[in-house]
């Protein structure tokens, strides 16, 4: 067997690994100065301004192609989410009738296990 | 002319031999990678307890004869997927625990509609993790509950703790969980009160997108995504690595949006003015002392976390009110102390020997 210090294929495995060490700390180095984040800060402005003026535009843009806007696909969402929600308060119902009939079942209709068990110390190491 | 000392000449050739079949590996695998999805993730049976916008409450189902008598609920970090918990059978957090005989509920996060960039910490501290533990007693007919929060999930389950200190929460257990906001030195940083608009930010986008939050985490580790893609492709004929790769790239990559009026409050109460740190934090009104927690408390932290730092998370035990509290520090970063190869022997039976006597 080759020694790691003279295999190739470890010594780039190595370098790759010191490279991205000493980039990373170099790197955090220079995020952790004041300038940086002004930096950083002032360019994130200027996207966040971008990004809203473009949304606006692609309001209106499909307004003049007859197409639903994102207020009309949000009402509809909004619209089966409040399904679902009713679908869900309906399910939580039938298994609460279910539990204060006597019966433990989830809601895939299978009995629940009993809620018995110990911890492994004291049932003598069985888990 | 001697060979360097410790080079076996004679292991040249196989060696050769082995990186030609890799290479030729590399290239039919690569050609694999790039036409197939990866493995399925999050695939634990489960019953989607409650879903209302951006919260979904589910049940996983039982895959034991007998349960622990609490019932656990997870609630996971609002920038990413609970499915970290969930990866492959073998891999996931949630079926080892169901294994374990615990009953396992989850407070998961979808990205929040532009209609719900008006949520506030409130929403998320009053209302929606105290409505999933109210379905949880429902559905488990148990009045007392444990809860495991990861990263910022531990975040809320603390405040929650600290709001609702008579009940019902039972165990509290949280994973790299941060409270001195001052020591996340580059996210602190990159939000300096001087320079970060935080008003302006939320105001035109209304939720801070998810983009800007994958890059604020990439920025920690610039170099790190880069080089695990040369990493990947040097393993790519490594069935394994490739599987573990795509499962973690991406789940890493899937980062949620934050809703706008929520970010507004972890900027400027969090991160500007530490007032978790400082005991100086409420929600809706309401005072969020971490000495108010009394009950019994597990912390369990990464001794190479680049996310949460261990100096932003380890004043949490000092400060809880709790008489029963522990903090257990273990190999691995952020990520790897709860999912993959590392967590499945260190994180996991820690939890479940803490967890399994008090869940009784």
């Amino acid at each position: 067997m080759t020694d790691k210090t003279n295999d190739p294929v470890a010594m780039w495995q190595k370098m790759v690994g010191e490279m991205e060490k000493g980039f990373n700390s170099f790197a955090n180095q220079a995020m952790s100065s004041p300038e940086f984040s002004q930096a950083m800060n002032r360019a994130g402005g200027v996207a966040a301004g971008a990004q809203k003026q473009l949304g606006e535009l692609m309001e209106k843009y499909l307004v003049t192609m007859n197409l639903p806007s994102r207020e009309q696909v949000t009402g509809l969402a909004e619209r089966l989410q409040s399904i679902e929600a009713q679908i869900g308060e309906m399910k939580s119902m039938l298994s609460q009738m279910a539990a204060n009939s006597g019966i433990s079942q989830g809601f895939d209709g299978m009995p629940r296990p009993p809620r018995t068990k110990r911890p492994p110390s004291e049932n003598g190491g069985q888990s | 002319m001697n060979a360097p000392a410790g080079l076996d000449l004679a292991s040249i050739p196989e060696r050769i031999q082995s990186e030609v079949q890799r290479a030729i590996q590399r290239s039919i695998k690569g050609v694999e990678y790039f036409s197939t999805s990866g493995p399925s993730l999050g695939s634990t049976p489960k019953d989607v307890l409650h879903s209302r916008g951006t919260m979904s409450l589910y049940h996983y189902r039982p895959m034991s004869d007998e349960i622990y008598r609490i019932p656990v609920l997870i609630v996971m970090a609002t920038t990413n997927r609970g499915y970290i918990l969930d990866l492959v059978p073998g891999q996931s957090f949630i079926e080892f625990l169901l294994k374990r005989g615990y009953d396992v509920y989850m407070l998961d996060w979808s990205a929040p509609r532009p209609e719900e960039k008006s949520l506030r910490m409130e929403d998320y501290v009053l209302d929606f993790i105290p409505d999933c533990v109210r379905r949880v007693q429902a559905d488990s007919g148990e009045q007392d509950v444990s809860v495991i929060g990861y990263c910022f999930g531990g975040v809320l389950s603390l405040l929650y703790g600290a709001i609702h200190a008579d009940g019902p929460m039972k165990n509290l257990i949280c994973f790299t969980t941060p409270i001195d906001f001052r020591e996340m030195k580059l996210f602190s940083n990159f939000s300096d009160r001087r320079y970060f608009d935080v008003d302006r930010l939320v105001d035109s986008v209304g939720n801070v997108p998810p983009e800007m939050i994958l890059s604020s985490f990439e920025m920690l580790r610039p170099a790190s995504r880069t080089v695990s893609q040369i990493q990947l492709w040097e393993n790519i004929w490594n069935d394994e690595f490739v599987k573990s790769y795509r499962m973690f790239d991406r789940w890493a990559t899937d980062t949620l949006p934050l809703a706008g009026e929520y970010f507004r409050t972890i900027t400027k109460d969090l991160m500007w003015d530490n007032k978790l740190f400082n005991d100086s934090m409420s929600v809706g009104g309401r005072a969020a002392k971490l000495e108010s927690i009394k009950v019994p408390i597990l912390h369990a932290v990464a001794e190479h976390d680049h996310i949460v730092p261990y100096e932003a998370a380890k004043h949490l035990i000092a400060k809880i009110g709790s008489t029963d509290k522990e903090e257990v520090m273990l190999k691995g970063g952020h990520v790897s102390l709860v999912a993959g190869a590392n967590a499945v022997k260190r994180l996991w039976p820690k939890l479940d020997s803490w967890l399994g006597k008090r869940s009784t």
